[in-house]
């Protein structure tokens, strides 16, 4: 599948994944193709199960495909050894869950910085944060704990983190499976004005309609394949 | 923010779960610790009771016999005597027996010290006190507090002192004294020690209470006949810095300072012979001494001759007999020079019979001429405690006038109660004598010449007929040619003090400081078996605080996999949270260090209390000590931060996706159950294979059913695995309470590894704590097997003055005043002799540094009683008896010695073959070598030797002390009182062998409750885990609890399951530890008769009941959390 003509950032190439099962292996993915670049924003849905989270993993390479290859910038992840790799995540890729997962014990803030602890010294961080949280609407909030935050403004906080090293691919399962409606609403049109103002790969997996209306480009995952929507 | 900030974050955040794992290490470092410190500070204890007795006292000269008040004022005026040394101070210190004259009561084996104004100003009292303090006077005298409370004494109560009464002549020679050896000194109790500051003296370490009287010492001189002389002196250093060398240089003072009265020696010019006679007060003069004198003479150019005058009852030959006649076996030159120019006889080739020459008294008074035998009978005292009549037959080679040579009374030695009587029918000596032989003639003989001898043997004969392990000589003549015979004694004189050193001759130099430092050391490290008896108590803290940083973690899954997420390497999570654990083992450290110093207070209350059996003191107290407290604070952290670590290793396999969707900690998975059940075979196998080689007598009883027992243990541990964590399952249906408990009993398999760890901790520690009761001691009967720790004797007596005479034979009988007492009908004595040392039984915290040594006769020997744990027996008789091992000769003069295998192992540290050096205070020491261990047997404080070896190592140790009899059990109580009365002047005591026994038997079964009571303490810790487990299952299921209450359980119900899955765990727990603990025990159970009176069920009861009483208040604990928890909220969305 390919996106825009523009030199692609990222290629998928026959992509399988199989997980063990007792009585044989679970085949997943049976030969994903994907040429994204950058600009590129992707809705991906399909049934329950039907294996787009086991995608996102494999493409933000938390997950080693079973056959297949997965290049970024013309480099497979799966190559450098896991110190390399676990650099490469970090610089590289940005994650948002379903779940949030905001560290409890830090503030808004500290949470949007944890990715730079493990970053290489230079730029300044703190004022990229500060910047990113403006840009999602929770300047007001920095100094707060997540458990002082609604469902939506976690999200947020989690969609800030996700930038702070300024990815070339955000990855994002479910973002807004959590959420009600209106913090749903509010969360995808963060992300996709984000994306209008930083060129990124971005792929979101659904299974919300609606929001995957919001993109330029849709694909379905059936039987471990893509498909156009 | 830093990685630091991340950290101080986590650590606050999550403040109740690291509570949790700061409590497990602060337990653990506190016991650790805590045992450390009662180690450091029963040594501490052990040195601060032994410095504050011994004053300012850092030598101790001594002597076997008593010697010049003057030799303390000789030594400090010695050139070299400050430069290292303070000052010297003399006394009489002897072991007595004290009675309370109003009521009866007594005490043996007190210290007796006679004193004077020099003891207390060597102790510095009245150094700083305002009043003058003023030491006992006339027939007052000082008891320590302790005493005076045994005895019900207050000031002014009449007390009797009895002590050995000190003959120069020893009591095993014929001429010494075998009755009167006690003194009874009537003494009036006065109060005032207390202010002295020296309320216990004691020169010798001993945690016991210090039994000690202080008499004025001019009064004990006088009671004893021992005007102006002492047997000790103390001499303090002059920093009491113990110094090396210090004896050295001691000796060297004392051979530079001593007098030849002082070793008992007499020089004494005889103008008649013009010649020297050196003597000795004990009568017969040591070879060592004689080789020292003809050394001496030899350097001056003297020429010397040996003397040996004896007593013979009856000179006979044919039918005429002279009564008593001193006979003088002379050296060769003297015997041939005595035969002179008079007609001699040569003895025919081939003749048995010894030449003897006659003064021509005698062989009138026999009818003899030359080469006529004569026959002379003389008592030989027998080491056995008998008086012996011998016989010898001589022929006449020589009759002479009494004259000259022949005519010299000075040949005999001052003879008590012979020589110095002015009538032969005066004569009074220690040994039976009819003086109705006494003729006439005999007295004038005696009026015209005196001691003359009336015979001259050679002296290689008389030394083969009357040789004693004091010697074979009554005087050495000095024999100048010429010259002034009183500057010939002068120099003489100086010449042989040169020679001798009188550390060979008595004397002994004991660095008594040094030497009670050293045993302050302890026999017992306390520290090292309070950290084994501690092992559960620590181990549980150990693995609590692994289980709850593991909960810690598992809580926080999803926080690793966003770390993973987020770029964050592997190795730079593990440090984040290793640091958080190390952190908190630090904090945990430091909060048990404080812990640690309660825990030492309250194991040392109970050292003084509860425990008291164990350590026989209560002068215990803390001591801290800081490399006790860095020991264990960074052992319990090394130990914390390793079972952290460890729990961090079961994160490794899980991916970011696993750990992002929440999912558990791996639990093994079927490669797991595969390796348990073929671990739980192969253990079960060889337990198997242990029993059945126990039962055929392969291996030892104790190694075959505690290695099965082990073995089960472990496997039984693998099958619980192996059901927990394996999938197959029956199907859970039903109604009512039991089907509810049993989802109750599925729950355990929820998280199987957290199940088994509370299983196996409950098991192991209920396995050791059943098992070790195996151990106890059993005394409630006295054995009369022979080969039992008894020997088959019944009772054992100690005498505080020894018994001269054989308490078997009749005459002994009569001369202790215990024959025609049909009570002793049958009743036989196993004599030993004992030289007096530190006791080297486990009833001693004292590290022994000289053990107290004794000899059996040699009829014990062949006795062959008492059972034998190992034994360097090669021959078939040593096999079959290895006291014969005591006769053995080392290639390298090394004297073999039996002991207890109990004092052995665990006191003297000695094993089969290694040799102890036995310090003999400036002589050389004397080599022992372990040849033989008894099993648990009445000896465990001393090391026994053959009677012919101690009397050539301890020729001065005169006498038997201690007694083993066999009498009826039934009877055995009117011995003891009958033998404690007749022989009360010795200060007899009989006790039951099974109560000597006991006493060892306490001490040991003592730390065998020590060890359970701590490791149920640990056990009891291990079941509070269950709490924490069972709550965190709570948690963790609460999505399933609020399932289960939306389709109608109640709080009962929910109560049931928490109670039955922790049931589960209890019951398991016990039942694999206390079976497989039955199985390790059954041949200590079949040797006490099986069943429960086997058991001290009491105490294991409590200790069980106790256990599951902690496990059920951890379910009470986690059923209020599932009853109280809001489970419906787990249903939303989150």
């Amino acid at each position: 599948m390919t996106a825009s003509a523009d030199r692609p950032l990222l290629e998928v190439s026959g992509l399988t994944k199989d997980y063990p099962a007792p009585r044989g292996p679970l085949s997943v993915l049976s030969g994903v193709d994907l040429s994204l670049s950058l600009g590129d924003a992707v809705s991906i849905m399909g049934p329950s199960g039907g294996g787009k989270s086991t995608l996102l993993y494999v493409l933000g390479a938390l997950e080693p495909p079973t056959s297949g290859s997965v290049r970024l910038e013309g480099r497979s992840p799966f190559d450098l050894n896991e110190r390399a790799l676990a650099a490469f995540r970090n610089q590289e890729i940005g994650f948002v869950f379903q779940d949030h997962h905001l560290l409890p014990q830090c503030s808004v803030l500290e949470n949007v910085l944890t990715p730079t602890l493990v970053a290489p010294v230079g730029d300044d961080y703190e004022a990229r944060a500060n910047r990113l949280l403006e840009q999602v609407g929770l300047t007001a909030r920095v100094e707060h704990r997540p458990a002082e935050l609604s469902g939506g403004e976690k999200q947020r906080v989690a969609v800030a983190r996700a930038l702070i090293r300024g990815p070339k691919l955000l990855l994002c399962d479910e973002p807004t499976g959590n959420l009600d409606p209106r913090s749903a609403e509010s969360v995808a049109s963060l992300l996709l004005e984000l994306q209008a103002r930083e060129k990124r790969i971005l792929i979101v997996v659904t299974h919300s309609a609606e929001l995957a209306s919001r993109f330029p480009l849709r694909l379905r995952l059936v039987e471990g394949k893509l498909k156009p929507a | 923010m830093e990685k630091s900030g991340l950290l101080t974050r986590s650590l606050v955040y999550y403040w109740r779960t690291h509570l949790a794992v700061v409590w497990g290490v602060a337990t653990a470092v506190a016991v650790l610790a805590g045992a450390l410190l009662v180690g450091e500070s029963v040594r501490a204890s052990l040195r601060d009771l032994f410095l504050g007795r011994l004053g300012n006292t850092d030598y101790v000269v001594s002597s076997v016999g008593f010697f010049r008040e003057e030799l303390a004022d000789d030594l400090e005026r010695h050139e070299d005597f400050h430069t290292f040394f303070q000052e010297a101070s003399p006394l009489v210190a002897l072991q007595g027996l004290v009675v309370h004259e109003a009521s009866g009561r007594r005490s043996s084996r007190v210290h007796v010290y006679g004193v004077d104004d020099r003891f207390w100003a060597f102790h510095r009292v009245n150094a700083s006190s305002a009043t003058s303090f003023g030491g006992p006077s006339g027939r007052e005298v000082f008891l320590t507090e302790s005493l005076a409370r045994e005895l019900g004494s207050e000031e002014e109560d009449s007390i009797l002192l009895r002590v050995e009464q000190p003959y120069d002549v020893p009591g095993e020679f014929l001429h010494g004294r075998r009755e009167g050896q006690g003194r009874t000194i009537r003494l009036t109790a006065r109060e005032g020690l207390a202010e002295s500051g020296i309320n216990e003296f004691a020169l010798y370490p001993q945690q016991g209470p210090v039994h000690a009287v202080f008499v004025p010492l001019e009064r004990l001189q006088r009671d004893l006949d021992q005007e102006g002389r002492v047997n000790t002196v103390l001499v303090s250093g002059s920093n009491h810095a113990g110094e090396s060398n210090g004896v050295d240089v001691l000796a060297k003072v004392l051979q530079e300072s001593f007098q030849l009265e002082d070793l008992g020696l007499k020089l004494r010019a005889l103008e008649d012979s013009h010649s020297l006679s050196l003597e000795s007060e004990q009568i017969l003069v040591s070879d060592r001494l004689a080789s020292a004198a003809e050394r001496a003479a030899g350097g001056l150019g003297l020429g010397t001759s040996l003397i040996y005058t004896y007593l013979a009852n009856t000179m006979r030959s044919g039918s005429a007999e002279t009564p008593y006649s001193l006979v003088a076996a002379l050296d060769a030159d003297g015997f041939h020079t005595l035969q002179g120019a008079q007609e001699r006889l040569p003895l025919p080739d081939g003749s048995t019979e010894r030449p003897m020459v006659l003064n021509d008294w005698t062989a009138e008074d026999l009818g003899v001429r030359l080469g006529d035998p004569v026959t002379i009978e003389y008592f030989m005292w027998e080491d056995e405690g008998r008086l012996e009549t011998r016989s010898a037959t001589f022929q006449v080679t020589g009759i002479v006038p009494i004259e000259g040579a022949a005519g010299d009374p000075n040949l005999a030695p001052a003879y008590p109660g012979i020589t110095d009587s002015d009538a032969l029918s005066d004569w009074d000596p220690p040994f039976p004598i009819d003086l109705d032989r006494v003729r006439p003639k005999d007295e004038d003989y005696w009026n015209l010449y005196g001691a003359t001898p009336k015979a001259f043997i050679p002296l290689a004969v008389g030394q083969e007929l009357w040789r004693s392990r004091y010697g074979a000589l009554t005087a050495i003549r000095i024999l100048p040619d010429g010259g002034a015979l009183r500057s010939i004694l002068d120099s003489f004189r100086h010449g042989l003090r040169e020679t001798l050193d009188p550390t060979e001759a008595g004397f002994s130099i004991d660095p008594v400081r040094a030497q009670g430092m050293e045993a302050s050391q302890g026999a017992t490290d306390f520290g090292e078996y309070f950290v084994y008896f501690s092992f559960f108590l620590v181990a549980s803290a150990l693995l609590l605080t692994g289980l709850f940083f593991r909960l810690g973690v598992e809580q926080r899954l999803t926080e690793i996999g966003i770390f993973y997420a987020m770029g964050f390497p592997a190795r730079t999570i593990r440090r984040l949270f290793l640091n958080e654990g190390l952190v908190l083992a630090l904090i945990g450290s430091v909060v048990g260090l404080a812990g640690a110093v309660a825990y030492a207070e309250l194991i040392m209350f109970g050292l003084r209390t509860w425990w008291v059996d164990a350590v026989g003191t209560r002068l215990l107290t803390v001591h801290v000590s800081p490399t006790s407290l860095f020991l264990g604070g960074g052992g319990g952290v090394l130990a914390a931060a390793g079972g952290i670590a460890w729990t961090l290793r079961d994160v490794r396999p899980m991916t970011p996706r696993s750990l992002l969707s929440g999912a558990s900690l791996p639990t093994g998975g079927r490669r797991g159950l595969l390796g348990a059940r073929l671990f739980g075979a192969g253990t079960a196998l060889a337990a198997f294979v242990l029993l059945i080689g126990a039962w055929l007598g392969g291996l030892s009883q104790v190694t075959g059913f505690f290695g099965a027992g082990t073995l089960l243990l472990l496997a039984s541990l693998s099958g619980v695995w192996t059901r927990l964590a394996g999938g197959n399952r029956g199907l859970l249906t039903g109604r009512g309470a039991w089907a509810v408990s049993r989802l109750g009993f599925r729950s355990v398999t929820y998280r199987p590894g957290r199940s088994l760890l509370c299983i196996s901790l409950i098991a192991f520690a209920t396995f050791v704590v059943v098992a070790v009761d195996a151990f106890r001691r059993d005394d409630r009967e006295t054995s009369l097997d022979p080969k039992s720790g008894t020997g088959g004797y019944s009772l054992l007596a100690e005498s505080l003055l020894p018994l001269l005479w054989d308490p078997n034979s009749p005459d002994g009988k009569a001369a202790l005043g215990i024959d025609h007492q049909e009570a002793l009908d049958g009743v036989r004595f196993a004599s030993f002799r004992v030289r007096r040392g530190e006791d080297a039984s486990c009833l001693n915290l004292y590290r022994p540094q000289n053990p107290r040594i004794m000899a059996p006769t040699e009829s014990f020997v062949e006795s062959g009683r008492f059972g034998f744990t190992a034994t360097l027996a090669e021959t078939p008789q040593e096999v079959a008896n290895p006291w014969l091992l005591l006769d053995r000769e080392e290639p390298d003069g090394a004297i073999p010695v039996i002991g207890d295998a109990n004092s052995m192992t665990y006191v003297l540290h000695l094993g089969l073959g290694e040799d102890l050096d036995l310090p003999r205070g400036g002589e050389g020491a004397l080599r022992l070598r372990l040849v033989g261990m008894l099993r648990d047997s009445v000896f465990q404080g001393e090391l026994l030797m053959s009677e012919r070896n101690f009397l050539r190592a301890f020729p001065q140790q005169e006498g038997f002390r201690l007694f083993l009899l066999e009498a009826p059990i039934d009877a055995s109580d009117g011995v003891a009182e009958l033998l404690e009365q007749r022989l009360d002047d010795y200060g007899f005591d009989v006790v039951d062998t099974a109560e000597r026994l006991a006493g060892f038997h306490r001490v040991e079964n003592t730390y065998l409750s020590t060890f359970q009571t701590l490791g149920g303490l640990g056990l009891m810790l291990g079941t509070l885990g269950l709490a924490a487990v069972l709550l965190r299952n709570v948690l963790e299921r609460r999505r399933e609890l609020a399932l289960l209450r939306a389709v109608g359980y109640d709080s009962r119900d929910f109560s049931l399951m928490v109670l039955a899955e922790n049931a589960v765990l209890l019951f398991w727990g016990l039942a694999s530890g206390t079976l497989c603990a039955l199985v390790a025990i059954v041949p200590a159970l079949a040797s006490r008769g099986g069943g429960a009176a086997a058991f001290s069920l009491p105490s294991l009861g409590l200790l069980l009941l106790a256990v599951l009483a902690s496990g059920v208040l951890a379910s009470l604990l986690a059923v209020a959390a599932s009853v109280r928890a809001p489970l419906l909220q787990a249903l939303r969305a989150e």
